[in-house]
């Protein structure tokens, strides 16, 4: 067995038919640094090639480098959409890995959290997806409903984008007194907002033209390249963590998992639209049925995880979000690797996406809805 | 299909080269030799893991060796399989499993950027997360790099 | 007004002055006149046009330069892109890059001449009155392909190539959809067009004609939903994705002078022009074609972008024969009026 000699350069030989071009790293609608080698034949592409890593920070190795405690505000800077998800993802990983138990009180303020980063999550995803295909309003829209979520996270965290608030074994501190009535008020204020976005997106006949019957991924393509979250279920293949490999307390709610039929990008579209709808019945439920307590379990002074690995995966808004972590007995991660749903999910563009002009390929990128700090790490 | 039973049908087929193997929950893990890797996980995509969640490497620097860690599961059914294969630092060559999952395409040239893990059979491995022209595989535990500023707790 | 310019002419020819002089002073005077009334009517329509955007968007828009709802903020962005540096790209084609900017507002200028805002307040009352707009509006054409292909950029080519081909796609149905209205009044004169509207507004009769030609003209002004030769998403800006500072701003003039044209001669081949009741004409006129001009804002606001074949087969399957069809009717109407 001879090392195969890695391939550095290609040789682009453009001909009078065919060009290249070079979408990104810096083009509005790559969603950060994400750089796409084109090859058009007019407008038609009929090559394309990612070229990710502009983001590339090595978050891995600046793991392996800190605590375990310490490693939770670089989650955050993973999805930076979702920062939510990523601390929920690694604590529990570290969780498992240590066999610790996690109060009644913070799972639930866990989940509650949790859906509402969801939420705020997909409604950036369809306010940019809406600037993609030239839909400027939705966008706003998009924007005045997080805007009042991320008043929710600033009550209970102090901060509106990087929150690191879940620790290891329980929840730093309890909700402020006025979280409860004020994430109610929102839910109340939030549920008349998604018609709205059906008038303006959902049942506009130029946005159904320009999203149906295009970017099909099939079954079968999604589960080789190992596709999950919205894209996966958008196919047509009703695999939800939550519910196929329920963790945290998600066993204990009534929702339901929308699947869409052909997995084109209308069907990606609207499988997040109505999950928006469906996390709102679940941090319903959960406010409702939220115990009084204690918000932090027994938890060792010094953070040491028994020698050993696990890996752990979570339902963020993107997808799986898997931790593999190997521990060495000492405070610190001895191997810390992300499994990035995004980074998964972007791999099936070069097979779904050539064939297509190149403005549905800004939809279908937009349909994947990477996050760079992501796929980069 | 339990783990027990993944463990013992794999055992049955390549008794040699699974070195050691255990069942932690609904998850199989296995240690392999790299010899049969390809055909054992062929094996195992055969039994139903049609989904690799993840491919991980791991620096072993302890004893000399680099490690490949793959993640299977099955959208069907609950099990779960962990697969560690180890190779040698001087020649850290496994089979890519390209043609059995296309998502490993990615991850295996994530884990020859950072960790040096050559994958004899993958279609185009080249570097994906640093430029094409760095020098070296960060994440090893023995790499060097003068930028590189040790963190020192207070 | 006429009688004035006569009298102006009189006068000059009584000192012995040959007449070419007081006929370019009259056209400079106008020139000048024209050339006002675009800046502020442009720097107008892009505050009124943020404040709509703004406030469709749950927004306020610009609050802050000069006080009262920020009515100063076109202003202070004039004066900022003029005091920009003007940078032209080292790999492009100087001359050509120099000249698309003018080309593109000297067509959106030559279109003016024509307007009729009043019964007496039109630069020249030609003949050929629509004839020349139309063949006027396909000049800005030329503009850009110059302005795509000079800047040496591929986003610019794949921006002027759309734009080349959308302009021929679109001139048709508007063209055809005109003929209606031509034909029913027997002249291409603005003013006799306008006069013949006295009874009833064109809009009523020859509605399909009026609702071809609105949507071709948006596609004129590259406008969205139609707007795929700038497509910010895709192309990044299109063709003029190269220009910066004053060239830059003088495409912003000359498409919002663009949008206030085709309203303009939407106005006066189907809204009745100048005619209306207690209000003085020219408001009158002015009033119809900012309504026109707000709807086109609103669809913009509104909608999101076609995509490039689909923009074809509107054009060429859905308006073209729609527009043949009005022109049919139209003219069996008349042969069986007699």
């Amino acid at each position: 067995m001879n090392p195969p000699e890695p391939v550095v350069t290609e040789h682009l030989q453009e001909t009078m038919e065919e060009m290249y071009v070079n979408m990104g790293p810096q083009h509005p609608s790559t969603h950060g640094v994400l750089r796409l080698l084109l090859k058009l034949d007019g407008e038609v592409v009929s090559e394309v090639v990612p070229y990710i890593g502009y983001l590339h920070r090595c978050h891995e190795k600046i793991g392996e480098n800190r605590t375990y405690i310490q490693v939770i505000p670089y989650t955050d800077r993973l999805d930076y959409l979702a920062s939510m998800y990523n601390n929920f993802g690694y604590v529990l990983a570290v969780e498992r890995l240590m066999g610790l138990q996690v109060p009644e009180r913070a799972e639930y303020m866990r989940v509650i959290l949790a859906e509402l980063q969801r939420i705020a999550s997909h409604l950036i995803w369809m306010g940019t997806f809406g600037l993609d295909l030239g839909n400027f309003t939705i966008f706003m829209y998009c924007f005045r409903e997080r805007e009042k979520i991320l008043d929710l996270f600033e009550s209970v965290s102090g901060q509106r984008l990087n929150y690191s608030f879940y620790r290891i074994g329980g929840m730093p501190m309890d909700f402020p007194p006025t979280f409860l009535a004020d994430c109610k008020a929102f839910l109340e204020w939030f549920k008349p907002r998604l018609p709205e976005y059906d008038a303006v997106m959902t049942d506009n006949i130029i946005f159904q033209k320009r999203v149906q019957g295009l970017g099909k991924l099939d079954q079968k393509t999604a589960i080789d390249y190992a596709i999950s979250g919205p894209m996966l279920r958008g196919s047509g293949i009703k695999w939800d963590l939550r519910r196929n490999d329920p963790y945290s307390i998600y066993d204990r709610f009534e929702f339901d998992i929308p699947v869409g039929r052909a997995g084109d990008i209308w069907d990606r579209y609207m499988v997040r639209r109505i999950e928006m709808a469906e996390s709102v019945k679940i941090v319903e439920q959960a406010l409702r049925a939220l115990p009084p307590g204690e918000i932090m379990g027994k938890v060792p002074k010094k953070i040491k995880p028994p020698v050993g690995d696990i890996y752990s995966r979570v339902e963020s808004p993107r997808g799986e979000l898997g931790f593999y972590i190997v521990s060495d007995g000492s405070e610190k991660p001895y191997r810390y690797k992300v499994r990035a749903p995004t980074f998964v999910n972007l791999s099936v563009l070069p097979v779904i996406g050539p064939g297509h002009l190149v403005a549905d390929m800004v939809a279908i990128l937009g349909s994947i809805d990477i996050v760079l700090g992501e796929v980069d790490r | 299909m339990t783990p027990e039973e993944v463990i013992q049908a794999i055992r049955s087929q390549f008794c040699e080269a699974v070195k050691a193997s255990e069942v932690k929950g609904v998850e199989a893990r296995m240690d392999i030799d790299r010899g049969k890797s390809y055909e054992i996980l062929a094996g195992l995509k055969g039994m139903g893991f049609d989904y690799l969640n993840c491919l991980s490497s791991v620096d072993r620097i302890a004893s000399g060796e680099l490690e490949a860690v793959y993640n299977l599961s099955s959208l069907k059914e609950p099990t779960k399989a962990l697969v560690r294969v180890r190779v040698p630092r001087e020649d850290p060559v496994i089979r890519s499993v390209v043609s059995l999952w296309s998502t490993a395409d990615w991850h295996e040239r994530e884990a020859y950027d950072l960790m040096g893990i050559r994958f004899d059979g993958h279609p185009d491995l080249r570097r994906i997360l640093t430029s094409e022209d760095w020098v070296g595989h960060p994440l090893r535990k023995d790499y060097q790099d003068e930028r590189l500023v040790p963190y020192e707790p207070a | 007004m006429e009688n004035a310019v006569e009298r102006f002419y009189n006068a000059f020819a009584a000192w012995g002055v040959p007449p070419v002089v007081p006929q370019l002073i009259v056209m400079l005077v106008v020139v000048s006149v024209v050339i006002l009334f675009i800046s502020v009517s442009v720097m107008f329509m892009i505050w009124w046009e943020r404040k709509i955007s703004a406030h469709i968007q749950v927004r306020y828009g610009p609050m802050r330069v000069g006080g009262w709802h920020g009515w100063a903020q076109s202003i202070a962005d004039g004066i900022k892109l003029l005091i920009k540096e003007d940078i032209i790209p080292a790999g492009a084609d100087k001359v050509v890059f120099a000249l698309a900017p003018m080309v593109v507002f000297a067509a959106a200028l030559a279109a003016y001449v024509i307007i009729p805002f009043g019964p007496h307040l039109i630069v020249r009352d030609l003949n050929i009155g629509v004839l020349f707009y139309i063949s006027i509006s396909s000049l800005t054409v030329v503009g850009i392909i110059m302005a795509g292909w000079s800047s040496n950029n591929k986003y610019s080519v794949l921006g002027a190539l759309r734009s080349a081909a959308q302009a021929v796609s679109y001139e048709i149905p508007l063209v055809v959809s005109v003929i209606g209205v031509i034909m029913t009044v027997g002249s291409l004169s603005m003013i006799q067009i306008v006069e013949a509207q006295q009874r009833i507004w064109f809009v009523i009769p020859q509605f399909l004609g009026f609702l071809i030609y609105l949507m071709a003209a948006i596609a004129e002004c590259n406008r969205l939903p139609f707007d795929i030769p700038e497509a910010e998403s895709e192309l990044v800006a299109g063709f003029h994705v190269e220009y910066s500072g004053m060239r830059f701003a003088i495409f912003f003039l000359a498409e919002y002078a663009n949008m206030f044209t085709v309203s303009a001669i939407a106005t006066t081949l189907f809204l009745g022009g100048w005619h209306g009741p207690l209000l003085p004409p020219w408001l009158w006129f002015l009033v119809k074609t900012y309504f026109l001009i707000f709807v086109m804002m609103w669809l913009r606001w509104t909608l999101a972008r076609l995509r490039v074949d689909q923009l074809m087969y509107l054009g060429w399957k859905v308006l073209l024969p729609l527009a043949f069809l009005n022109m049919g009717v139209t003219g069996l109407v008349l042969v069986l009026r007699g």
